[in-house]
């Protein structure tokens, strides 16, 4: 678990790196408001988080953020072009049940939308399967088949095909390898553990 | 609001952590109070109740603002034999979501009401008459200027929250919008900020329901008198609105009363929720004014934070106030849907606002409900930032 706080911490420090001070920042899928209250301390940022689940809802508010219980694409709709700074979806676009639909909206009412995700083209991923022939279960993905939700995993190279496919500019990129720390050198949908999207329209 | 005892959550009146014994007190106000219609009253009375105590800095205070029927006694007991506490006994108290040991909490009978406060049933010193329905039109704008006034007489510098339910809920909302630099946290929950087509419909039922008694009289009856019958029949209108078709179901459903025959095919009582409704309307009566029940009504249809600053975003744009706002599945009367409208203003305005939905299917009540869930997310909120602003007293 500590190893995961950790991995949670890294990925902290990168999305940190590239809100700017003083930014108006959507987080959606905030779960209990740990990364947005991180920002709002460092960062100055003015947060406002969005989560299904009633208890994350109030875990964020006892932190003291702004938090809204419902759906984030109907969310983003009920503002103006461009009203936020920067969207964050982290570790949330493989939930979505219409992941092009959250995306195009986070880049109409943000500036900036930063997507960061468990890269499923990963070596150990992909040796995983071939010689276990099971679900992938790692430090991350810790649940049997039976335990889990049905969940939508994407890979370095789906994600790119997609920007390049909807138009969409990636203004930078983050490939960390399997310790979620060190830079990927090359090759990233193979020895990348995790990855960050910068997008803009 | 239902009353109290139809809540899920009555307990014996001095289980721990209640209040105990409470006494309601009265504030008048000696100076011209004028109305948001211009007219004008040449004093008025608040009944209400303080429980805590305000501290050296006095900004611990709470206020809450009650419903409809509601009143000043929101916790504790009048007397060790009450069969019932206050309408929000469950929430408040010593080490509760609203806790009575941090918190000076104080709530206020609304101007316009009918249990101690200035309202039609009140007499008008140039007639040495009840007012009935020369009394000044109320608005919630109104019944939050007459309590901006008793806080300010409390000596109470400013609100660490003001929260309310329903009309309460409207009532926090104008209180921040009114006086941003005095309050620090609204918490609004199952309300509106627009009074919608079908809730105005359901009062006009009740008010005609009033008025089309004879014993109205134009709003002339002397106290303890007046339209009985058409009261009971707002009340029992208006009790189905609180709460839903699965809970309504789940306490009576077809369940019929013993006393009723079994085939009798006439319109004596045959089931439980008729007398259940037949009760409440008796209750009611005995314990309301319908000149006030008009009066309050009117006030609710009025309420359009939209309409009165052109836009919902205008009228929260002095708010300087961190806000929550509930609402609950199965409010049919001001549905989740009205309740997340407020949260998105507010934040379309640039401004701290939390929207939390709670799942039940109690109805508009809910927000009266015995719930850790609801506790846990007042606790959150009112609690918060409290390690930026420690207390070094002892």
């Amino acid at each position: 678990m500590s190893k995961l706080v950790e991995k949670r911490t890294v990925d902290m420090e990168v999305i940190g790196e590239w809100v700017n001070p003083g930014s108006r920042v959507l987080d959606l899928g905030c779960g209990r408001g740990a990364l947005l209250q991180y920002l709002v301390q460092t960062k100055d940022a003015a947060g406002v988080g969005v989560d299904l689940d009633f208890g994350r809802i109030t875990a964020a508010v006892a932190r003291g953020l702004s938090a809204y219980q419902g759906d984030m694409t109907s969310f983003m709709r009920q503002f103006p072009d461009r009203h936020f700074d920067r969207i964050i979806c982290s570790r949330t676009v493989q939930e979505l049940d219409d992941p092009t639909g959250v995306i195009l909206e986070a880049l109409r009412v943000g500036r900036a939308l930063t997507v960061g995700f468990v890269n499923h083209g990963f070596w150990k991923n992909r040796v995983d399967a071939l010689l276990r022939g099971r679900k992938v279960r790692n430090d991350v993905y810790t649940t049997e088949w039976f335990e889990s939700r049905p969940a939508n995993p994407v890979t370095i190279a789906d994600f790119e095909h997609f920007c390049a496919a909807k138009g969409i500019t990636i203004t930078r990129r983050a490939h960390l390898l399997g310790d979620w720390r060190t830079p990927c050198p090359m090759l990233p949908n193979l020895f990348a553990g995790y990855a960050l999207y910068d997008l803009a329209r | 609001m239902t009353d109290p005892e139809e809540n899920e959550s009555v307990r014996t009146a001095l289980s721990p952590g209640d209040i105990g014994l409470v006494a309601p007190r009265d504030f008048t106000s000696t100076q011209p109070f004028t109305f948001k219609t211009g007219q004008v009253l040449p004093g008025f009375t608040l009944r209400y109740e303080t429980y805590g105590e305000l501290n050296a800095t006095r900004d611990n205070a709470v206020l809450i603002c009650h419903a409809l029927s509601g009143d000043h006694h929101c916790a504790g007991v009048h007397a060790l034999e009450d069969r019932k506490p206050g309408w929000w006994n469950n929430l408040i108290g010593p080490g509760k979501a609203v806790d009575t040991k941090r918190f000076f909490v104080v709530c206020a009978n609304v101007l316009g009401g009918c249990v101690g406060s200035s309202g039609p049933m009140s007499i008008d010193p140039v007639t040495g008459q009840p007012y009935g329905i020369s009394f000044p039109f109320v608005t919630i704008l109104d019944m939050v200027r007459s309590q901006k006034l008793l806080l300010e007489h409390l000596g109470v510098a400013s609100l660490h929250a003001v929260i309310g339910g329903s009309m309460g809920g409207m009532t926090a909302l104008q209180f921040a919008i009114e006086y941003p630099a005095f309050t620090r946290r609204v918490l609004a929950m199952a309300t509106t900020s627009r009074e919608s087509a079908q809730a105005i419909a359901f009062n006009e039922v009740g008010r005609q329901a009033i008025m089309q008694d004879p014993d109205w009289n134009h709003g002339n009856y002397p106290k303890g008198g007046g339209p009985r019958v058409g009261l009971a029949i707002a009340r029992m209108m208006a009790h189905i609105t609180y709460v839903s078709d699965a809970s309504m179901d789940r306490k009576f459903g077809r369940r019929k009363k013993t006393s009723a025959n079994g085939e009798a095919y006439n319109f004596d009582v045959q089931f439980e929720v008729e007398s259940y409704l037949r009760h409440q309307g008796q209750a009611f009566i005995n314990r309301f004014d319908a000149n006030s029940y008009l009066y309050i009504t009117r006030a609710l249809d009025q309420f359009d934070l939209a309409h009165a600053y052109g836009s919902l975003e205008a009228a929260f744009a002095p708010v300087q106030a961190e806000s929550l706002i509930v609402g609950f599945t199965s409010d049919w009367l001001f549905p989740p849907e009205q309740n997340r409208q407020i949260a998105l203003a507010l934040l379309r305005a640039g401004k701290s606002a939390s929207y939390a939905e709670l799942a039940t299917d109690l109805g508009h009540d809910s927000f009266l409900l015995e719930s850790e869930d609801l506790y846990a997310l007042v606790r959150a909120f009112l609690e918060r930032h409290e390690s930026t602003a420690v207390d070094f007293s002892i």
